[in-house]
């Protein structure tokens, strides 16, 4: 077998792309399986779409939720509370 | 500077700082507001009781969720439940939502991230997520934790963590399908769940 042939990655189903999902958008697959998959994605339409739909859901995820803007009563109930342990910041 | 002012300064520093982290980890527990500002003063004030402990190279943020999640269990202690968490549970459940996709993109889910005004979809799909995928997916998705750091701050194996983000991914998606059918967006034929649970 030659260099070029052992570099072919391997040929997986959809199923088998479908299991790697999230796995392969996290990078916590091995180089070998990671290559399959994205070799996989490159010519299966379907597979295709799907990884970019859970890839941007992802990616939309943080901005959704963004840091809980406390109140600022909510703070000064934190701080009093903490005054009462002996807390002399802020 | 006396050593309580230095202590102080350093708790504001460290702890005070991570506010709206904890703020929205507390929020994402539990779904009342109420509750969830409960939830942040309590682990506040633990936190303050155990700052002599805190060693000063860990992750404030991660000891902070760790206390905020167990000050929440605590308050549902009696609702606790075991869940199974496998992780060929997970992959079965990464097939079918691949499954699921693929029939709703047949119906236009793939441009529906387009077409719905996203930010508000996914905390309403979110919300709907159970607490305890839910966690996983705010620590890593949202908080931007490895698999590693949310498993210390929830307390189980990686493994575990890798399963419940799955699952929980699996049913955002599946609630944003839910969504967009309810606004009239994509046309619902049979729901993407049916059936499909193992």
């Amino acid at each position: 077998m030659s260099n070029s042939e052992r570099q072919q990655p391997a040929l997986i189903d959809c199923e088998t792309a479908a299991r790697a999902l999230y796995d392969y958008l996290d990078g916590r697959l091995p180089t070998a399986t990671m290559g399959a998959v994205h070799h996989h994605i490159e010519i299966c339409r379907a597979c295709a779409g799907h990884f970019t739909f859970a890839r941007r859901v992802l990616e939309l995820v943080p901005a959704a939720l963004p840091l809980g803007d406390e109140s600022h009563a909510l703070r000064l109930r934190i701080v009093g509370s903490l005054n009462a342990e002996g807390y002399r910041g802020e | 500077m006396t050593e309580t002012t230095l202590r102080d300064a350093d708790f504001d520093e460290t702890i005070l700082a991570a506010l709206p982290h904890v703020v929205r980890f507390a929020r994402s527990l539990a779904h009342d507001e109420a509750l969830a500002d409960d939830l942040v003063q309590e682990t506040y004030l633990r936190a303050y009781r155990s700052w002599a402990t805190f060693n000063p190279g860990a992750d404030a943020r991660r000891w902070l969720f760790t206390i905020c999640r167990n000050v929440y269990l605590r308050h549902r202690e009696r609702e606790a439940r075991v869940v199974d968490t496998s992780g060929e549970v997970a992959e079965l459940e990464s097939l079918a939502a691949a499954m699921e996709h693929g029939q709703a993109d047949r119906q236009g889910l793939g441009d529906l991230l387009d077409r719905i005004e996203v930010a508000p979809a996914i905390r309403a799909a979110l919300a709907a997520v159970p607490e305890v995928y839910r966690t996983a997916a705010i620590l890593v998705d949202v908080d931007g934790e490895s698999y590693e750091g949310a498993a210390e701050v929830l307390g189980v194996p990686v493994g575990t963590v890798r399963s419940r983000l799955f699952r929980a991914r699996r049913l955002l998606q599946q609630s944003l399908y839910k969504y967009a059918v309810d606004a009239g967006i994509v046309r619902s034929t049979s729901p993407p769940s049916q059936g499909m649970d193992a």
